[in-house]
Formats: structure tokens, C-alpha cells, sequence
């Protein structure tokens, strides 16, 4: 196996954007257009969140959970947003979201985790997660890499970087708050024995262990230290942000956005939806929580002229049951709605769902997942079919970018 | 092919080491001191076997944790399974106890009960090891369990499904081992499995006492009849041994070393402390491909790290260091447990990680003692002070790269003993050899 020349040494050690190149060489990236993807976990409730307020078989299917329609958001197409969903109920009349009814994958699994890996990897067929398997979010991230320098991409809020973000070159970071960005070495020597290892390892053929890993994590986290604190100093928020897990995670995006850091592709977990038991005020807690969180972020990218340039996808691993169960919830289901802010196609998309077609007690998929996927990626300038593998028809909920 | 559980024997050639004894340390254990390590090495195999999986050691001192569950706060409960790991009594009992916290993840989150999760986890020190058909059973029957999956609201006439998917699904057998009607039949059986006053009871009123299908057998099945048929499925064999492979050997372990261990566990009589105690022996545990194959868990790292020194430190601020890097014991982030693997380390937990071990090392948080210049005292060389470094860390396998970057450290910092092993230990910490189990 023998040699190989530095580039393709750092490409394959995932530390390409962080090596060689201080922040200050960058010249300003013309694309500066974002994907946020925030995925609520556990399987939101889909249709208690756009809810189906005029079918008679709504108020059969849910005895107690349709409370929710006192006080909810009607919308034109005869459905009504959560009472908790008032900011975005705002945004969505101003124009700035778009909401899709119906989103789900052909023979929907009702596993949290496989769903998750489905939604995060665009392939239903998915076997099994194994050491090189990416998200679809990752080779997005691969794309924006090759073509220019920068922290192309982020997981923001967790410790984890999720599947979703797993490229096949690109060591992506996770980052919760700002000071976790700073190296306390006492000395100033780099971290000792990263180089080798990675050679070692090339030199060697084995390049997916675990030792590679830790090498390309320990430089792209030095880098990271180095150029990341000084450019996040440049943000001032212009809008009060919630107090909340999410409301600080999303500040922290709008944050990396402003940097200028050339942050393409960000993700954020929200988690707590899987509402199996006493569901009510749990479900309103959280969708309050989004509304709030949601309106903060879209409010301060506005005031910072970024409105137009960052695109948010809310989704989440499936719906729940159309009927609900008897403990005051709902059980895992398949097809929901998802959210789009920012440069959208104002309005509610797609046909309402169908409560006299249930497929298996669950609400049926109208549209393919990998489809808005599309839209996002297109929206970007990436080319969908180098990341989904196929061609989708794009979901519309974007406007094309001029 | 040879057995691959066959057991290791030491030859001149692949002799009983310190990097072995340390191997079998970090996977069976948290580490030990270096004075403890090299007797293990003098005392050879069967000695450091018995050693992190002793005959008789008592099971946890039951005064303390009862005092610990007495407060009822999660910090306190947090740092006594801290200074249990730290105490190392029983190693491999210790490390069980964290993978079956990992395996039936509960989490204090949605129950809001540190006492339900504080007999959780004692009920994984007394039944860990032992057979697996007892342990199930018993997480049929904990309280923190069975309402952290709804089963407290499972009855005969709205049954939920939560528990017994996760049961076949997380607990015994994996994904495609089961159908969706095994599931439904399951719930059946396992309604009115409630908790009343912090304890189980079993409410017959509330029970579906008919008939039901299981893996294609008949019969009025309750709870414990379906722990026990499931734990005799060949696929939940296969499923556990594939489980404590990716633990004690290598993340994505070979599937026929995962047969041939789930015909250990089965000839065993399915008992856990027996089938891993032939892994810990076998040829394939202490192979090369197993060596440091592993990124290690932030208890891994940053209890490991106290221990190798021999020092001890305060357990509230070692479980919150865990905390911050991703591993709050109590609160697993889902039902799934931790990812683990290559997912424990990205640049942000790596900074942290660093940044931890710079605070605990220059004194500025944990208490750790003795101070960090104890170590390398009466060396006074640069190259001296870093190999005793790799010693302590690294079991004394490191790259001349890395020996000699230490000693670049050692030499910048020769003014004063306790910040020169301070920053030599926090350098070797931040090697990517560290970084792995």
C-alpha cells in the first residue's frame, strides 16, 4: 500500500477544511446559503400538530386527545396548527413556512431507531448501521467540502454527532456552547502522535479503525479551538431567545451562521415526543417550546439580513397512531407533516390526510421523505443524486433560488 | 480454523505483559495503578483473572448505598456508582453493572425516581453475572423499568406495546427476530405488570388472563411465561453474545465468534459471569485485532484515568465530568442506551475531554490525590519523565513520535515538578492512543 501524497493523507483523515488553511485565508464564500434540519425525537404526533379539525373521524379516532382543537390555528386547507403553534401560525400566514401534510417512507417501520436510521441514512432498504455507513447529511457534507474550506457542516445541542451528519471524508463536530471551543493545553505543542497514527494506519490499509478516528478528531478538534472561538465572537444576538435547551442550541446555529465560517449544514435534536402515556400537556410543552425557540431564531436571522440565506426542516422519525392508545397517548405510526422556514413557498402543502385510508391504523405517506430531501439539497446548489442516490422530484416547498 | 474462544496461553514470544494486563484492566475493569498492574504481571493469567472477577468479593457495601438511595438525589446516587468503580472490589462485577445500565436503559428522566434507579442498578450487581433468565425476569419486575415503558398502564383491555417491543426488540433478541403479532401478544401478557408504592405487584384484575401465540405456541401466557421463552430463543443467544463481544472485544465482532460464544452461553446454562469469564481467557480477547480497538466511554476515560494513577478524586465531580462528555449514569439519552463506539468522540467531547484532564491535573477541580508531581518525582531527565508517563498511561506502548514529543513537554516545563507532570500526563491523555480501550 505504501505512499500517498499529503492531500489525499488528509482527505482520508477526514481533517481536509481544518488543515493548512487559517481562518483569516478564507476568501468569503459567495454560497452562503444553510440547512438547518431540527428533528424532534421520539415520533411527534403529527396530527395533533396539524390537525385534521373538520373530520368527523378525528374526534372518533381521539376521544380525549382532540381537546387540542379548542383553541387551535385554523389554516386554509380546513386543517388547524396546535394551540401552542401561535408565532408559527404568524410566520406561516406572513409567508415564511411551509408545511407538508403526509411525509413518510414506502413500508414505514414503527422502530424509533430504525425509522431514525432511515430518516438519517435516506434509505429505507437500510440493513444495518455499520462503520462506513453515512447520512444523508454527511455526504451533503462531503460535497460542501470539496468545494470549499470552512466548518462546512455542525451538530449542534449534543455531545453525539448523529448518523444523519456521518460522512464519508468529513469528521463533522458537535458543539453545545462556545467555551467548549477552547483548547486549555499547557503547553503549546499540538496534540502528540496524531500525525503517526493516521500514517500508520494509511500505511497500514486500515483506515476505519479506531485509532484513526481519535487522530483525525484530536487535530480537527485543535483546529477547531483555534479559529472557531475567534470568528463566534463576532455574533451579537438581535432577539431574545427562550431560556430552553433548544432556544440556547438554536441561538448557537445563528451564531455559527453569522460567523461567516462557511457553515453550510447544521443539526439540531429536540427530543421528548415519544408521548405514549398522558400526552396532552406534555405534547403542548414541547410544541410551546418550538414556537417560542423557532420564532426567536427566525426573528434574529432577519435582523441580521440572513432571513433568505437559511432554510429550517423540522421533521421527525414518524407520526403516531391515528387512534389513540389507552393510557391518554398515542403508540408509534408512520406519515406526518413536516415544517420548512425561511425562503419558502408559503402555505400548506399536499392533501390532508386521508382518516378513512388508514394503512395499518396509521396515516399513509403522500409524499417520499427523500423528496424534500431533494428540495433542500437543490436549494443548496448540491446535486440531490449525489447524495440520495436517485432522483426524487422535489417537494416545491422552497423557492428557487434566483 | 481454530477455536477462537480457545484460551490464551502465554508463550516467550506472546508473553503475559504489561500491556496485556492492562488491556484486560480497561475492558474487565477501569484500569489499575501501575504498582498493582505489574504484580498482575508477575502474578500471571489465572491471578489477574481472579483478580478483576474475585470468588468471593462482597457485593456492595449495602449501609452506603442504602444511605445513597436515602437522599434520593440523583447526584448522590451518581457518585456512589462513581466510588464504587473507583473502589474496584469487584472490577468486572462494576463494569457489568454499567453495560446492563447501557443495555436496559432507564432513564431517571422520564421517572423521576433516583431510588427506583438506585435499586435498578443494585438488582445489575446481584444478578449481572449470574444466570441471564433470573436477571430478565427481575427487570420484568423493576419498577423503574416497567415505568419507564408505560407498563404501569398496560391493562387487559387497552394494552401498550412499549415494553414488550423493547423487551424483544433492545433486551433479547434484535430487529426481524420477532413479528409485530409476537408483540401484540406480549403486551397482552405483561398487562397488569404495574408498580404501586414503588414496588411490583401484580394486579390480576387488570391482567388479560386468555390465550395467546407466541413464536408459534399456545397457552395463557403471563409475564414470567414469556421472559422464559424468550431467553431459550437461539436468536436471543446470539443477540447477548454479540452484545458482550462488541464490549470485551471489538466493536463490530466476527459473526462466527459471536456463534461460538452463544453456544458457550447456552452450554453454560446461560449464565452470564461463566460465559464471560471464557472470553477474558480466550486467545481471541487478548488477540491483536481486540488491542485497543475500542474509543473509549467518558467512564472509561475519565475514571480509567484516576485509577491508573492510583489517586483518588471527588466522585460528584468525576460523575459530572461524565455528564459534560455525553455518559450521565441515570439518564441514558433513549431507551437505546449510549452509541458508544467512534460516536463518543467527536472534536467538541475530545476538547472537553482535554479540558477536564487540564483542570483535574493542575488542581483546579476534583481534588485529585495526590497531586500529580508525586508521580514522576526523583526522575529528573525529560526522557525519564515521559516514559515513566507512557508507563503510567499507556501501559509503556507508545511511538517513538509520541515518546518523543513528551519529552519536547517534559523539557519545556523542567522548572517545576508538579506543572511538568501536569502537562506531560495531560499531553499523554490527549494522544489518540489514549482515546482507545
Amino acid at each position: 500500500m505504501a505512499t500517498c501524497d499529503r492531500r489525499s493523507f488528509l482527505q482520508f483523515c477526514g481533517a481536509l477544511p481544518f488543515v493548512g488553511r487559517g481562518f483569516g485565508a478564507w476568501a468569503p464564500l459567495a454560497d452562503d446559503r444553510v440547512l438547518l434540519v431540527l428533528e424532534l425525537v421520539g415520533g411527534n404526533d403529527g396530527l395533533n400538530t396539524v390537525i385534521p379539525v373538520d373530520d368527523a373521524r378525528y374526534a372518533a379516532l381521539r376521544p380525549q386527545l382532540q381537546a387540542v382543537r379548542k383553541g387551535a390555528h385554523r389554516l386554509a386547507d380546513g386543517t388547524a396548527l396546535h394551540p401552542a403553534l401561535g408565532r408559527l401560525r404568524r410566520r406561516l400566514e406572513a409567508g415564511g413556512v411551509a408545511v407538508r401534510h403526509g411525509v413518510g417512507y414506502p413500508g414505514p417501520d414503527r422502530s424509533h431507531f430504525r425509522s431514525r436510521d432511515i430518516w438519517h441514512t435516506a434509505d429505507p432498504g437500510l440493513v444495518r448501521v455499520g462503520a462506513r455507513t453515512t447520512g444523508w447529511l454527511g455526504r451533503a457534507a462531503d460535497l460542501v467540502a470539496a468545494r470549499s474550506a470552512g466548518l462546512g457542516a455542525a451538530a449542534v445541542g449534543g455531545l453525539e454527532v448523529p448518523l444523519l451528519l456521518r460522512g464519508r471524508s468529513v469528521t463533522v463536530p458537535s458543539l453545545r456552547r462556545l467555551e467548549d471551543c477552547q483548547w486549555l493545553a499547557p503547553t503549546a505543542a499540538g496534540p502528540i502522535g496524531a500525525e503517526a497514527a493516521v500514517r500508520d494506519l494509511v500505511d497500514a490499509g486500515r483506515g476505519d479503525g479506531a485509532r484513526t478516528h481519535a487522530a483525525a478528531v484530536a487535530r480537527a478538534a485543535v483546529r477547531l479551538a483555534d479559529d472557531l472561538t475567534a470568528a463566534m465572537r463576532r455574533y451579537r444576538p438581535a432577539a431574545d431567545y427562550p431560556g430552553t435547551a433548544l432556544g440556547r442550541d438554536l441561538q448557537l446555529a445563528a451564531r455559527l451562521v453569522v460567523a461567516g465560517f462557511g457553515t453550510r449544514l447544521l443539526h439540531i435534536g429536540f427530543a421528548g415526543f415519544d408521548t405514549h402515556a398522558r400526552q396532552l400537556p406534555t405534547h403542548a410543552g414541547l410544541l410551546a417550546q418550538l414556537d417560542a425557540a423557532l420564532d426567536a431564531f427566525a426573528q434574529d436571522l432577519a435582523a441580521q439580513g440572513r432571513a433568505e440565506r437559511v432554510a429550517v426542516l423540522v421533521h421527525s422519525e414518524f407520526g403516531r397512531r391515528a387512534a389513540e392508545n389507552a393510557s391518554q397517548g398515542t403508540d408509534h405510526g408512520a406519515a406526518a407533516p413536516v415544517f420548512v422556514l425561511g425562503p419558502v413557498q408559503g402555505g400548506v402543502h399536499g392533501p390532508v390526510p386521508d382518516l378513512q385510508r388508514l394503512d395499518d391504523g396509521d396515516v399513509a405517506a403522500t409524499m417520499d421523505f427523500r423528496s424534500v430531501y431533494a428540495d433542500g439539497l437543490s436549494w443548496l446548489g448540491l446535486e440531490p443524486e449525489a447524495v440520495l442516490g436517485a432522483a426524487f422530484p422535489g417537494a416545491g416547498l422552497l423557492r428557487p433560488v434566483r | 480454523m481454530s477455536d477462537p474462544l480457545a484460551p490464551y496461553e502465554p508463550t516467550p514470544r506472546d508473553p503475559f505483559d504489561l500491556a496485556k494486563v492492562g488491556h484486560l484492566l480497561r475492558r474487565a475493569g477501569f484500569g489499575a495503578s501501575l504498582r498493582v498492574r505489574r504484580e498482575l504481571v508477575r502474578g500471571g493469567l489465572e491471578a489477574a483473572l481472579r483478580h478483576v472477577q474475585p470468588p468471593a468479593a462482597p457485593l456492595p457495601d449495602q449501609a452506603l448505598q442504602a444511605a445513597a438511595i436515602a437522599f434520593g438525589d440523583l447526584e448522590r446516587v451518581r457518585a456512589f456508582r462513581v466510588w464504587l468503580c473507583l473502589q474496584g472490589v469487584h472490577p468486572l462485577r462494576e463494569r457489568a453493572s454499567c453495560f446492563w445500565h447501557g443495555h436496559f436503559a432507564t432513564s431517571n428522566q422520564k421517572i423521576g425516581d433516583p431510588r427506583a434507579m438506585a435499586l435498578q442498578l443494585a438488582t445489575f450487581d446481584r444478578l449481572g453475572l449470574g444466570r441471564f433468565d433470573d436477571l430478565l425476569l427481575a427487570m420484568c419486575r423493576d419498577p423503574a423499568l416497567l415505568r419507564w415503558l408505560d407498563n404501569d398502564t398496560n391493562t387487559a383491555r387497552r394494552p401498550n406495546e412499549n415494553f414488550a417491543r423493547e423487551l424483544f426488540e433492545l433486551f433479547t433478541l434484535g430487529r426481524g427476530h420477532y413479528s409485530e403479532a409476537d408483540v401484540r401478544e406480549a403486551a397482552r401478557a405483561f398487562t397488569g405488570w404495574h408498580v404501586r408504592d414503588g414496588a411490583f405487584q401484580f394486579v390480576a384484575r387488570l391482567h388479560d388472563a386468555g390465550e395467546k401465540e407466541l413464536f408459534g405456541e399456545r397457552g395463557a401466557f403471563d409475564g414470567a411465561a414469556i421472559a422464559a421463552a424468550v431467553v431459550r430463543r437461539p436468536e436471543s443467544a446470539r443477540f447477548l453474545a454479540g452484545r458482550w463481544l462488541q464490549w470485551l472485544v471489538h466493536p463490530e465482532p466476527d459473526p462466527a465468534d459471536v456463534e461460538a460464544l452463544a453456544v458457550v452461553y447456552e452450554r453454560s446454562g446461560r449464565d452470564i459471569g461463566a460465559t464471560l469469564a471464557c472470553v477474558l481467557r480466550s486467545r481471541l480477547f487478548f488477540s491483536a485485532a481486540a488491542w485497543r480497538s475500542q474509543i473509549k466511554s467518558p467512564a472509561e476515560f475519565v475514571l480509567g484515568t484516576v485509577r491508573l494513577l492510583g489517586a483518588t478524586a471527588a466522585p460528584t465531580a468525576l460523575a459530572a465530568a461524565m455528564a459534560g462528555l455525553g455518559e450521565a449514569w441515570l439518564e441514558p439519552p433513549s431507551v437505546e442506551g449510549w452509541h458508544g463506539g467512534t460516536a463518543w468522540l467527536s472534536p467538541a467531547s475530545w476538547l472537553l475531554r482535554s479540558n477536564f484532564l487540564a483542570d483535574l491535573l493542575a488542581g483546579r477541580s476534583g481534588r485529585l490525590r495526590p497531586a500529580p508531581g508525586t508521580w514522576l518525582r526523583g526522575l529528573r531527565s525529560p526522557r525519564d519523565r515521559a516514559k515513566a508517563a507512557v508507563l503510567l498511561l499507556l501501559d509503556g506502548v507508545a511511538g517513538e513520535d509520541v515518546q518523543q514529543g513528551l519529552e519536547a513537554v517534559a523539557h519545556e516545563h523542567a522548572a517545576d515538578d508538579d506543572r511538568c507532570a501536569a502537562a506531560v500526563l495531560h499531553a499523554v491523555a490527549c494522544t489518540p492512543d489514549y482515546q482507545l480501550g
